[in-house]
C-alpha cells in the first residue's frame, strides 16, 4: 500500500523534478562558493553552510546537461543521504507538493536526457504536469564518480 | 535492573583495575618478595571481581576470583611467587583484558577460561605445573590443606557457627576430600552412595560442588565436604573407600584453631562477594545510589580480617583524585562551539579595524585576548597524558622479551607529557609497532651482546617531550644499529631503489628507505616483526596525524625513532595567502619562510624551474598551474611572492600572488562527498564567512 509523502519540487530546464521532503535539510539562495580545485567538473565548490563546510554540485552538469547562468531563482537545495551532506544548485525551487506513492510509475529509459537509473519513478500531477522523482543515493553514488572520472581521463 | 547506565562506569573502572594490575604484577615481579604490592594487587583484583559480580559477568568475576585465591596465598605468606605464577596470573589477566574488550564492544563478556582457572586452582592446591595431578602433598600441613579448602569450599557465617559449635559439643568435624576414579562411567551415583553412607552416621554441612550439582553429574571426579559425626575417621575412610570406583579419600579432622584459620581465608573472599550481593539489591531498588558506593562499602569489609591477620599493610591508594569523566563528545562539541566562536572574533576584528570605533576597538581586543585564554584552556581539556598509551608497553616488552628470550629493560620517561586525545587514539599502534622492531631487529640475542662487549640486558628508552608546538616520543635502543650497506643490499633486491640512485643516497635517506612499502630487512620472518607492512604503515599513519618520523642510527651502538607530533589537529596558525580570486591557507608548520624573487633569478633545470635559495637550488612549484588558477599567473609578473616550504630536510619554494597574514585557523573536513584531493587537506572558515582550502605541502615536495 502506498502513502502520502512530502515532496520539494524544483526545476532543471522546463522538467519539474521532486525530493522526498525528509531528504532535504534546508534550501538557499545562491551563496558564494569556494572552488576547489582537481575535482568533477560538476562540483562547483565547498559552501559555508552556518559552520559547515558543504560541497555543491551542479545538478545539471550532474546529469550531462547543458550548465545554465545562475539566476535570482537558482537556490542551493540541501540534502543528506547516506550521512553525506551536498548543495545542489537547481534552476528554481519553490513548490512544496502531496503526492501519494501509488501515484509513481516505473520511468521509461531515458526521461528528460537523464538515465533511469538516477530516477525513483515518473509521477503524474494535475492535467500535464510530470514530476521526476529523483533517486538520491544513485545521483551521489561513489561508484559512478569513479566511472566518470575514467572517463574524463 | 538496567545496568547500562552503570556500564560505561563499569568499563572505565575496570580498564583502570586492569591496568594497576598490570603495573603492580610487573613491579612484583620484580621484587616478588614485596608483600604490599601483593595487597594493592589482591584490593585490585578483589574490587573488580565485586564489580564484574555486580553487573553480572559470571565468567569475568570467576576468573578474578580465582586469581584472587592465589593472591591471597601470596599475601598470608602461604606461597612464594614463582616464575610459573605470573605466568599463569599474567594470562589470567590478559583473559580478563579481552573480557572487558568484549563488553566494551557490546558483548556479554563471556569467555571460555577454564583452562587457566585449571592452572590457578594447581597453584593454590600448591601444585607446580610439572606435577599436575600428583596431588600427594594434599596432607602436608594444615596450612596447604587449609589453602585447599578455602577453594573448595566456602563456608558461610552460620554454617561456620554450626561447625565450630559442633566441635565444642564433642562431635568430630571431618573435612573429606573425595576422588572417584577418572574412568567411571556414573560419577553421580557413586556420589550419591557415599552421600548415602556419610548421612547414615553424620550430617554433611556443606559440598562443594553442591549436592544438587554432583547429582546432575556437574563435577570433576572429585569433590569435597564439611562433615560432623561421632565415628573414627580412620573407620570413615575404610567405609568410603569400599563404595566401588572410589579412587582416594582424604580425611582431615579439624580443632577449633583450624577451623577458624580456614574460614577466615574463607570469609575475606566470600563475604566481600556477598557484600557485594547485598548493595547491588539496593541499588535496584533505589535505582540512584551509583556502582562506586557498592565497591566502598564492600572494600572496608574486605580489608578488616586481611589487616587483622597481617601486618598493618600499606595502604596502597593514591589520594582522592581530583578529576571527572567527562564524555569526549561533550569535549568534541565544546570545541566545535569555541571554533565558531574563533570565526566570529576573526570577523569582530576584521569589522572593528574597518569601523575605526575606538571604544569598539578596545573591547575587541579585550575579547581577543580572553578567547585566546579561553582557547588554550579548551584545548587542554582534550588533552591526555601519553602515559594511557605508555603504560601497557612495559608489559608488552617483557612478554616480548621473553618470547625472543632476550634481556630488555624499558626506561620511559616523560610519560605525563600531554597530547591531544585524538592524536593519543592513533598513535598507539605505530608506537607498539616501533617498540616491537627495537626489541626484535634492535637489540640483539644475549651472546651476541655478550662478545660485542655490551651488557646482558639491552634498554629502549621511551621518551616523550615538548618542544616548541610539537611533541616528540622517542624510541631509543642500545642495539646492532642500521648498517647502511645492508639496508641498500635489500632495497637493491627488492627493486626500491637503483643502483645509481643508492650510491648517491645521503646515510638520512637510506635510514628513510626503512619505511619504504614493502621493505623488511629482517632476514628470517619472525612472528614478532618482519612481516613487510611494518614501517611503512607506521608511516602513513604519523604522516596522516601531521607528523613525522626521523631515524638516528650509529652502527653498532642503537637507532634512535624519533616521532614528531602536532599537539593538536583541530586549530592550527596559517598563512593565508591570495591566488588570484581565491584564498588558500598553508600550515605555518611547514613553512621555513617567505620572500619575494625576480623573474630573471628563476632558472629552468631540465624542463623544472628552480630558484636559488640560501645557496641551493630548490624547484619553484606553480600553485596557479597545479590548481588550474585562471586569474593568476605568476609568469605574468616580474616580481613574484614565494613561500618556501619543507618536508624534513627538503625544501621548495610555492609561487604565489599575495600574502594575507597569519591566523589560527579552525580545521573543518570538506564532507564525505568529495573524493581525497591531492595538494589540500581541508577547509577553514575565514573571517568574511568565505571557506578558504587548506594546502598540504607535503604533497608538492617529492
Amino acid at each position: 500500500m502506498g502513502e502520502e509523502i512530502k515532496v520539494i519540487v524544483f526545476k532543471l530546464g522546463s522538467e519539474e523534478y521532486g525530493i522526498e521532503v525528509d531528504k532535504v535539510q534546508t534550501i538557499e539562495r545562491m551563496l558564494s562558493i569556494t572552488r576547489v580545485p582537481k575535482t568533477y567538473t560538476f562540483v562547483k565548490g565547498v559552501i559555508n553552510l552556518r559552520g559547515v563546510v558543504i560541497p555543491v554540485i551542479d545538478l545539471r552538469g550532474r546529469f550531462g546537461l547543458e550548465e545554465a547562468e545562475y539566476t535570482d531563482q537558482t537556490r542551493i537545495i540541501i540534502v543528506a543521504v547516506n550521512e553525506m551532506e551536498v548543495g545542489f544548485i537547481v534552476d528554481s525551487a519553490n513548490d512544496v507538493i502531496d503526492l501519494h506513492t501509488d501515484r509513481i510509475e516505473t520511468p521509461p529509459e531515458v526521461v528528460g536526457g537523464i538515465k533511469a537509473k538516477y530516477l525513483d519513478g515518473v509521477a503524474k500531477i494535475g492535467d500535464d504536469r510530470l514530476l521526476i522523482m529523483l533517486n538520491l543515493s544513485e545521483v551521489l553514488s561513489k561508484n559512478e564518480i569513479i566511472q566518470l572520472e575514467s572517463l574524463e581521463e | 535492573m538496567d545496568m547500562n547506565q552503570y556500564l560505561t562506569m563499569f568499563i572505565d573502572e575496570s580498564n583502570d583495575h586492569l591496568q594497576s594490575l598490570n603495573e603492580n604484577m610487573l613491579l612484583l615481579e620484580g621484587s616478588p618478595n614485596d608483600l604490599s604490592i601483593v595487597q594493592v594487587i589482591f584490593r585490585s583484583a578483589h574490587t573488580l571481581k565485586g564489580m564484574a559480580a555486580t553487573m553480572g559477568f559470571e565468567d569475568l568475576a570467576a576468573l578474578t576470583h580465582q586469581m584472587e585465591n592465589v593472591l591471597d596465598l601470596v599475601r598470608n605468606e602461604k606461597l612464594t611467587m614463582q616464575d610459573f605464577i605470573f605466568d599463569t596470573l599474567f594470562k589470567g589477566l590478559d583473559a580478563l583484558e579481552s573480557m572487558v574488550q568484549d563488553i566494551t564492544e557490546g558483548g556479554d563478556g563471556k569467555a571460555d577460561v577454564s583452562e587457566i582457572v585449571t592452572s590457578l586452582q594447581a597453584i593454590v592446591r600448591g601444585e607446580a605445573p610439572s606435577t599436575k595431578g600428583s596431588g600427594e602433598d594434599v596432607k602436608a600441613s594444615t596450612s596447604t590443606s587449609a589453602a585447599k579448602i578455602n577453594t573448595a569450599i566456602q563456608l558461610d557465617e552460620f554454617q561456620y557457627s554450626v561447625l565450630n559449635q559442633s566441635i565444642a559439643d564433642g562431635h568430630r568435624v571431618l573435612y573429606l576430600d573425595i576422588h572417584i576414579r577418572e574412568n567411571c562411567q556414573l560419577k553421580a551415583v557413586r556420589a550419591y552412595m557415599v552421600f548415602d553412607l556419610l548421612e547414615r552416621s553424620g550430617e554433611v554441612v556443606k559440598s562443594s560442588p553442591s549436592a544438587q550439582d554432583i547429582e546432575q553429574e556437574k563435577f570433576d571426579h572429585s569433590f569435597s565436604l564439611y562433615y560432623i559425626t561421632l565415628k573414627d575417621p580412620a573407620e570413615l575412610e575404610s567405609q568410603i573407600l569400599n563404595v566401588s570406583e572410589i579412587d582416594k579419600v582424604t580425611v582431615m579432622k579439624l580443632d577449633q584453631e583450624s577451623l577458624l584459620q580456614m574460614c577466615q581465608l574463607g570469609l575475606t573472599s566470600q563475604e566481600a562477594a556477598a557484600a557485594v550481593e547485598a548493595p547491588s539489591k539496593e541499588n535496584s531498588s533505589q535505582g540512584a545510589a551509583s556502582q562506586a558506593d557498592a565497591k566502598e562499602q564492600t572494600e572496608p569489609k574486605q580489608t578488616s580480617p586481611a589487616a587483622e591477620a597481617k601486618t598493618p599493610a600499606k595502604t596502597g591508594g593514591a589520594a582522592p583524585s581530583r578529576t571527572i569523566r567527562v564524555d569526549i563528545e561533550r569535549l568534541d562539541v565544546l570545541m566545535n562551539l569555541f571554533s565558531e566562536l574563533l570565526i566570529d572574533r576573526v570577523r569582530l576584528e576584521q569589522l572593528a579595524s574597518e569601523v575605526q570605533n575606538h571604544a569598539l576597538t578596545e573591547t575587541v581586543e579585550h575579547m581577543s585576548r580572553v578567547s585566546s585564554d579561553l582557547q588554550d584552556i579548551v584545548m587542554k581539556l582534550r588533552m591526555v597524558p601519553v602515559d594511557t598509551v605508555f603504560n601497557r608497553f612495559p608489559r608488552m616488552i617483557r612478554d616480548l622479551a621473553k618470547s625472543l628470550d632476550k634481556k630488555v629493560d624499558l626506561i620511559i620517561t616523560g610519560a605525563d607529557t600531554e597530547l591531544d586525545r585524538t592524536v593519543i587514539d592513533e598513535i598507539g599502534d605505530p608506537l607498539v609497532h616501533l617498540l616491537r622492531n627495537a626489541v626484535d631487529h634492535g637489540i640483539e640475542p644475549i651472546a651476541e651482546r655478550i662478545s660485542s662487549g655490551k651488557p646482558e640486558t639491552g634498554t629502549v628508552n621511551l621518551r616523550a617531550f615538548h618542544s616548541g608546538n610539537h611533541v616528540f616520543i622517542e624510541i631509543e635502543e642500545d642495539g646492532r644499529g642500521i648498517y647502511r650497506d645492508k639496508i641498500l643490499k635489500t632495497a637493491l633486491k627488492k627493486g626500491v631503489v637503483t643502483e645509481e640512485q643508492a650510491s648517491a643516497m645521503s646515510d638520512e635517506e637510506v635510514h628513510q628507505l626503512l619505511f619504504a612499502p614493502g621493505f623488511s630487512t629482517a632476514e628470517k620472518i619472525s612472528d614478532v616483526s618482519g612481516r613487510g607492512v611494518g614501517l611503512d604503515v607506521v608511516k602513513a599513519k604519523i604522516t596522516s596525524l601531521g607528523g613525522q618520523v626521523t631515524i638516528y642510527s650509529t652502527p653498532g651502538k642503537g637507532t634512535n625513532f624519533s616521532v614528531q607530533l602536532p599537539l593538536t589537529l583541530s586549530i592550527i596558525a596559517a598563512m593565508l595567502v591570495k591566488m588570484g580570486s581565491e584564498k588558500y591557507a598553508i600550515p605555518l608548520s611547514s613553512i621555513v619562510e617567505t620572500g619575494i624573487v625576480r623573474k630573471e633569478q628563476i632558472r629552468t633545470v631540465h624542463g623544472n624551474r628552480m630558484i636559488e635559495f640560501r645557496g641551493q637550488h630548490i624547484p619553484l612549484i606553480s600553485l596557479s598551474r597545479i590548481f588550474n588558477i585562471k586569474d593568476f599567473d605568476e609568469n605574468a609578473e616580474a616580481e613574484t611572492e614565494i613561500i618556501v616550504i619543507h618536508k624534513c630536510e627538503r625544501l621548495a619554494a610555492l609561487a604565489i600572488d599575495e600574502f594575507i597574514g597569519q591566523n589560527e585557523i579552525v580545521l573543518k573536513s570538506l564532507g564525505k562527498y568529495l573524493p581525497q584531493i591531492k595538494g589540500i587537506s581541508g577547509a577553514t572558515i575565514l573571517g568574511d564567512g568565505q571557506v578558504a582550502l587548506i594546502l598540504d605541502p607535503n604533497v608538492f615536495i617529492k
